[in-house]
This record gives structure tokens, C-alpha cells and sequence, in this order.
């Protein structure tokens, strides 16, 4: 395919923004792509720090670069950390812009349709975004336009449809965490918050504990992208609960918590079917920033599944 | 990227923990300072034994090892003027143990210091010394610092909460220093010397901190002074008095019209604001504090005296001083806020005439400066507002930070409170601690005699902080 050059024309009026951005770092600890990998180069300050270098002539272009710009959920919880006002996400567009039809474009966290795609456009008319189109027989996606919100991951219905860089929020890596946890003695249930809330955890260091927690939170992209067996693998593996953490109405731009609330309900049908406690699967709506009450849910859902005891036994 | 034996630390620590893109080698050649340079690789190591192999292997070979926590230090402690190996301590995260009745708890150096604090909550207790970075600010790096932040008034920096630590020293040899007791007279405190030494004597791998009770009560008050001397003299009083204020912080014109400006808080125009705080279990001591505090103030013509011990209130109050740092930050869309000459501390009777100066030094250098900060530990904050890609805003930058570091010594300040020493502050602190260089210099080279542990820092940093890096701007 042809290529044309790197040049910096999109990036090349942010150069006073790059400059009033301090390097404090405190856009780190919002950001799911660092919080994965825990490398500097991951976080949005590095992303800025590339840019400037590029910017500057101090570094090269390069798929690497590329890809680490690329590799961004535009959940913009930077952009609102960001004490210099600098505004990330438009920058690190821009960035995408300038490296798009280059030698040097890559995905990142943008989604990419594999052999499976049955060609039905539904991921086409769902997309937010306007970025997946149909073009000479295939599905394409703009890697400029796509804000990895992961919808078309959601709705393609041949599972045809994935982020290129998930960092861990795919649902291979979900289901890897959901059986490391339930594997330890204490495990009870899983919690699956949403990365664009705040959750009631440490964010970027460990707990050495002297016994085992009951409960293991797994941050996700968006509670509409969990999908029912994704839901149900906990439960399938004797969790004795699952509570699903999602925006409050009106909050989520997806629409990602109708979704969740659909799908949680339906759950808690079959499960009433089966003969099982439905409140062993549950969802509560936590505002943006409130790891109090997050907390508190968290709480609450534990005292009744301590109640409901495992669920083989019931 | 010179060469190194890339291949051995990979097998030291798993190819997944080293990075050489030159991408990686820029990123992490800066930190929140104005300097810049490039380490040959960037490393995490995982554990105790990782470190132990790195440090051999260094010192062997004679490759520089810079550590890093979050990076977010402003001197440019971490950027690796000679290159070598940055060691990324942030995969050493846990909370090892929390002791509630012997009054101790264990990290490794890459623990969060605001994680530190969420694990502690539950137990009633705070790690107190919490810079305003603590989000990102690793324990690691606060001890290299000695990181103090606004109660450090009351409850000291970091070299008062560390007890011990385990130290990794330049041969790859492992020391235990300290005790996990509050006292200790067992020969010389050897982790009170590696606390602020700014990771050129050792690593430190694990911590040992105490921690003390999260107050019941908290008050905060505000007073608006019309004459910043008035407020300087409030300041003097008040740590005479006998009081302890948990929080003592002035915010001066410049700085109350920047949060104006860009946060449109409509907080009074006038010379100078002191905040303050006290803390305690019992409510009349905190009522005690706090009325005294107001006297004071009241005394020296403070007026529009507020109080509160309501969360929201409290929030509301420290609003304007919270809003500082970005308030710079937005102050215009040519400047950017710097942080050079940013945390000496000075004498209590001294610190309305330190801002005075600087405010003169600023005017005569044709740069803007603001001053505010802790100012109850002695701690006065600044940041240089300039245009950064303009060659003669440098120059001015420079003789600016010389004058207020020679006015500092003048009237017997420090040259850095909180923030160190790294490159930005060499020659001030050169120039302050001359009769002891020479000292310091044999303590540095009795532990580490290869001088592989972050060179040209401190000591042997480059005389002028201008030249002594490339700077992270553009300079056109």
C-alpha cells in the first residue's frame, strides 16, 4: 500500500499547549493503559512527551511511537486531571491524524474486524463515532474517528470485532483473571467496575494481605460491554456472587448501562428459573468519583452473599 | 543508546521489564523538572534479588543507575545527566505489613503514597509527610527527597516517619538499617542519612514507617491580610505563641489574582491570605488552636476571619489555595509555570520579606514569580511564570534564582525545603553548604566509590543549571 511521509501539520499548533504542560504525572492514575502495563511510556504525560519530542525533532517517527499514541479509550479522565489544562485527547487525535496513511499508522486500542465478519453492518450503524465503513467488500475502521469505545465489540454478533490492544479489558483477559481469583481459598465474588467511574481500590500499588480477600474488583471499559457469559463465568466457576458496577442513567454516553441493566435482569431471570438466589447477581450505579458509595455497594452486596453462603450449597 | 550488556539485564529481569526504544529513553530522560537527558535502558526490577544483581552488575561495568519512582520530582533528580540505567521502581508496589500495635507499617519503594493512605484509613492511622504529588509520588521517591507537604508543620517530613529501611548499596550488597522502634541510639542513623540523599548512596528496597492517628476533630480557618508584612508578622507569632497548627499557609497577591483570573473565585484582592488549621481528638483543643490562631491574626489587622470544621466548608475554604497549581498553570497562553528557586524555606520573622523580594526580583528580571506555600514550616513557594522558548527569559531566569538564593542565605534560609536539590538547585546548595561539601563528598564515596549511584547530582552537579542538561523546551 502506498504511504505518504510523516510531517507534524495537525500537531503543529499545539506546541504552546505541549510546552504549559508541567510533567506533574498526575494524569497517570486515571489512565487504564498505564494502569495495565505500569510503564511511564504508557501513560498520557508520555504520550505528550513523544509528541513534543516530534514535535521538536528530538524523536523520529516510528510504529512504536505510533502505537503507543494510538493506544488510548479517550475516557478523558486525564484531560479533567490535567492540572496545566493541557487537552490530551484532541492532541493525541491530532496525533493519529498526522500518522494516519503513513508507513508508521497502527491500531493501538482502535478495533479491527477479523475473518469472521459476516459482513452484516450492524458494527457500521452502531458506531458513534463514524468510524467503521463498508469500502470494496470489507468492514474498515478510521483510526482517527474510532474512540476505542468498544460498541462494535459489543454488538458484532459473529464476535468478529476486537480492540488490537485491549490492555486488559478483553474479555480472554477478564475470564483469565475471574479463574486466577476464584482459584484462592477465601474468593467469593467478583466485582466488575467500570474504568470511566472511580473505583474504592489502590490504584497503582499492592496488597501483601495476611489472609485472602472474599472479593476481587475487575475494571472493565463500559458495564455494556459485558457480555451475559462473561456475566455468568464467575457463578460457573462457584463464586457465590457477581456485582456489576455501571453509571448512573443518563451518566454513560454509551448507553453502556441500559445495556448492563438489561443483561443483569435477564440473569437474574434465569437464575430465579434455576432455582437460585437472584441476588447473587446484582448492579448498583455509582456516580463519577464516588468511591464512597462505591464502597459502601461493595459492602452491602458482601453482607448478603455471606447470608446466601456458596452456592453449591444452596 | 552506548553500549551495555543489554542481554544480562534481560536475564536478569525478563525481557517484559526492560525497554531501549528511543521513544522509552526520552520519556523517561525527564521528569517534572526543566531538564532532559537519556538513560541507555530502562529497567524494573521485581524484587530484593533483582536489585542486588543490577547494582553488581553496574558497579562492575561502571554504569551509571539512576532510581525512579513516579518521576514527578521538579529538581531533575531523576534525569540521568551521564545515562546508564534508570531503574523504574514501580514494580515493587506492595504493602508488605501493617502493625497497627507496634505503630509501624512495611512498603517496597514503588507503593503510591495515597495508596499507603487508603490501606491505612481503616485502621484509624495517616502516613503524614504526603507531598501535594502523593497520587503519583512513590514512597521511594519521597524518602529520596525527604518529602514534606502542608501538615508537615505539625507532623514533621519524611525523615520523621521513617524508622528503618532495607538498602540495597552500589556492590549489590543488602543492609538493614534502623529499627522498627519510635527510638533509636544504636550507633549512627544511617537511614535518617539515606532519607533526602536522592538516590545516590543507595536503593532502597523496602521501608519501615510509622504512622499516627487520624485526628477526630479538624478546623480550618481564613484570614485576608491588606499589607503582606502584617501577615509575615501573624505567621512569626503564631509559631511563638505555642500553638501547633496541623496546617499554617500564606498565599500572596500575585497568586490570589491567578486563581482570580483563571478559576474566577472571586476571592478578596488583597496583599496576602493566611490560611490555617488545627487538628486533635478532643474539640477544645482544636477550639483552643483555632482561637489563638485568630487572635493573632486579629492582631496584626487580619480581617474577613472564617472557620469551619465542616468537610464541605473546609473545601470551600481551601479552594483558592488548591486551585494555586493550576491557576499557574493556566495563567496565560505564552507563559509557562516553572518550577525554579521553588521551595526554600527562611526564618518565621523572615518570610514576609522573602516574598517581598522575590516579588522585586522578579519585577527587576522582568519574569513573573508568586509566593505562597507552607510557610508554617518555614517553606515559601514560588514558580517562575515565563515565556520558555525565548533565550533571554533564560537568562533572566538565571540571575533571578541566583538573587533569591543569595537573599535566601543572606537572612540564614535553606535552599530547598521539600523539593531537593537535584540539578536545578546545585550551585545555591553548593554555595550554602561549602564547608561541608568535602564531607559529603567522603560519605558519598565511602558508599559508593564507583560514583555509579546517580552521578553529577548534588555535589557534583554542573555549576549552572541552564547548561547543565539539554532543557526540555524548545528554545527558538
Amino acid at each position: 500500500m502506498e504511504t505518504r511521509p510523516f510531517e507534524t501539520k495537525h500537531l503543529d499548533k499545539w506546541k504552546s499547549n505541549l510546552d504549559s504542560c508541567i510533567r506533574c504525572g498526575y494524569c497517570y492514575e486515571h489512565c487504564p493503559v498505564f494502569k495495565d502495563t505500569r510503564w511511564e511510556s504508557d501513560a498520557p504525560r508520555a504520550k505528550m512527551i513523544m509528541i513534543y519530542g516530534l514535535l521538536s525533532g528530538k524523536l523520529e517517527p516510528s510504529a512504536y511511537i505510533s502505537d503507543k499514541i494510538s493506544s488510548c479509550f479517550y475516557c478523558q479522565r486525564c484531560v479533567a486531571a490535567c492540572s496545566s489544562g493541557v487537552p490530551l485527547t484532541d492532541i493525541i487525535t491530532d496525533a493519529k491524524r498526522d500518522f494516519q496513511g503513513t508507513e508508521f499508522e497502527t491500531p493501538g486500542t482502535t478495533s479491527v474486524t477479523n475473518t469472521d465478519c459476516a459482513l452484516c453492518l450492524a458494527c457500521v450503524r452502531a458506531c458513534p463515532h463514524e468510524a467503521r465503513e463498508f469500502i470494496n467488500g470489507k468492514i474498515v475502521t478510521d483510526t482517527v474517528k474510532c474512540q476505542s469505545c468498544g460498541i462494535c465489540v459489543d454488538i458484532c454478533p459473529n464476535q468478529a470485532v476486537a480492540t488490537h490492544l485491549s490492555y486488559g479489558t478483553d474479555r480472554s483477559s477478564l475470564n483469565q483473571e475471574i479463574g486466577t481469583f476464584l482459584d484462592k481459598d477465601n474468593a467469593k465474588a467478583i466485582v466488575f467496575g467500570c474504568n470511566w467511574s472511580y473505583y474504592p481500590d489502590l490504584q497503582s500499588s499492592v496488597m501483601d494481605p495476611t489472609e485472602d480477600p472474599e472479593y476481587k474488583i475487575l475494571i472493565n471499559m463500559c458495564g455494556g460491554r459485558l457480555e451475559k457469559p462473561l456475566l455468568l463465568e464467575p457463578l460457573l466457576q462457584n463464586a457465590w456472587g457477581v456485582l456489576v458496577a455501571c453509571c448512573p442513567d443518563g451518566d454513560c454516553e454509551h448507553d453502556g448501562n441500559v445495556k448492563a441493566k438489561t443483561h443483569v435482569a435477564a440473569l437474574r431471570e434465569l437464575l430465579k428459573e434455576m432455582d437460585i438466589d437472584e441476588d447473587r447477581i446484582q448492579l448498583v450505579q455509582i456516580a463519577h468519583g464516588d468511591k464512597t458509595g462505591f464502597q459502601a455497594s461493595i459492602d452491602t452486596f458482601m453482607e448478603k452473599i455471606n447470608e446466601l453462603g456458596p452456592l453449591n450449597n444452596r | 543508546m552506548e553500549k551495555i550488556d543489554v542481554p544480562r539485564l534481560i536475564n536478569i529481569v525478563g525481557e517484559d521489564n526492560v525497554k531501549t526504544d528511543p521513544a522509552d529513553l526520552y520519556i523517561y530522560g525527564s521528569d517534572s523538572s526543566v531538564h532532559s537527558a537519556r538513560p541507555w535502558v530502562v529497567v524494573r526490577p521485581g524484587n530484593t534479588e533483582q536489585v542486588q544483581a543490577i547494582m553488581a552488575f553496574a558497579n562492575e561495568e561502571k554504569i551509571p543507575v539512576i532510581t525512579r519512582g513516579g518521576g514527578s520530582g521538579m529538581c531533575g533528580q531523576t534525569v540521568p545527566v551521564k545515562g546508564g540505567i534508570t531503574l523504574d521502581m514501580k514494580r515493587m508496589n506492595r504493602i508488605l505489613e501493617i502493625n497497627p500495635s507496634d505503630v509501624f507499617c512495611r512498603v517496597q519503594p514503588g507503593v503510591v503514597d495515597d495508596d499507603l493512605n487508603h490501606a491505612l484509613k481503616p485502621f484509624g492511622v495517616f502516613y503524614p509527610p504526603t507531598p501535594a504529588s502523593s497520587r503519583i509520588a512513590t514512597i521511594g521517591g519521597e524518602i529520596g527527597n525527604n518529602a514534606s507537604g502542608v501538615r508537615s508543620v505539625k507532623y514533621g517530613a519524611t525523615r520523621d516517619s521513617v524508622l528503618g529501611m532495607k538498602v540495597v548499596l552500589p556492590d549489590g550488597s543488602l543492609v538493614t538499617l534502623g529499627a522498627r522502634t519510635r527510638v533509636e541510639a544504636t550507633g549512627y542513623q544511617l537511614h535518617k542519612l539515606i532519607v533526602g540523599s536522592e538516590g545516590t548512596l543507595g536503593v532502597v528496597v523496602e521501608a519501615t514507617l510509622s504512622f499516627v492517628p487520624i485526628p477526630k476533630f479538624r478546623c480550618l480557618g481564613m484570614a485576608n491580610f491588606d499589607r503582606l508584612e502584617d501577615a509575615g508578622q501573624a505567621i512569626a507569632d503564631i509559631m511563638a505563641s505555642g500553638v501547633v497548627p496541623s496546617m499554617l499557609e500564606l498565599v500572596d497577591s500575585v497568586a490570589i489574582k491567578a486563581v482570580n483570573k483563571t478559576m474566577d473565585l472571586g476571592l478578596p484582592e488583597v496583599e496576602a491570605v493566611l490560611l490555617y488549621e488545627a487538628d486533635a481528638m478532643v474539640k477544645e483543643a482544636v477550639d483552643h488552636e483555632i482561637n489563638a490562631m485568630q487572635q493573632v491574626c486579629k492582631k496584626h489587622g487580619g480581617t474577613g476571619l472564617t472557620s469551619s470544621y465542616d468537610a464541605a466548608e473546609r473545601a470551600k475554604i481551601f479552594m483558592g489555595r488548591k486551585k494555586l497549581f493550576p491557576a499557574l498553570s493556566k495563567f496565560s497562553d505564552v507563559l509557562s509555570s516553572t518550577s525554579l528557586a521553588d521551595d526554600m524555606a527562611v526564618p518565621y520573622s523572615k518570610m514576609a520579606e522573602t516574598a517581598r523580594t522575590i516579588h522585586e526580583i522578579a519585577e527587576r528580571n522582568n519574569i513573573i514569580m508568586t509566593a505562597y506555600g507552607h510557610c508554617g514550616s518555614g517553606c515559601m513557594h514560588t514558580k517562575i511564570l515565563m515565556e520558555p522558548t525565548r533565550q533571554d527569559q533564560w537568562e533572566s531566569a538565571r540571575t533571578a534564582v541566583a538573587e533569591i538564593y543569595e537573599y535566601v542565605r543572606s537572612v540564614k534560609g535553606t535552599t530547598s525545603a521539600e523539593h531537593g536539590i537535584g540539578i536545578s538547585k546545585a550551585s545555591a546548595f553548593k554555595a550554602e553548604k561549602s564547608d561541608s561539601l568535602d564531607l559529603m563528598r567522603n560519605i558519598k564515596k565511602a558508599f559508593d566509590p564507583n560514583n555509579i549511584l546517580n552521578p553529577g547530582k548534588l555535589m557534583d552537579a554542573h555549576e549552572d543549571w541552564v547548561t547543565a542538561t539539554d532543557l526540555r523546551y524548545t528554545i527558538a
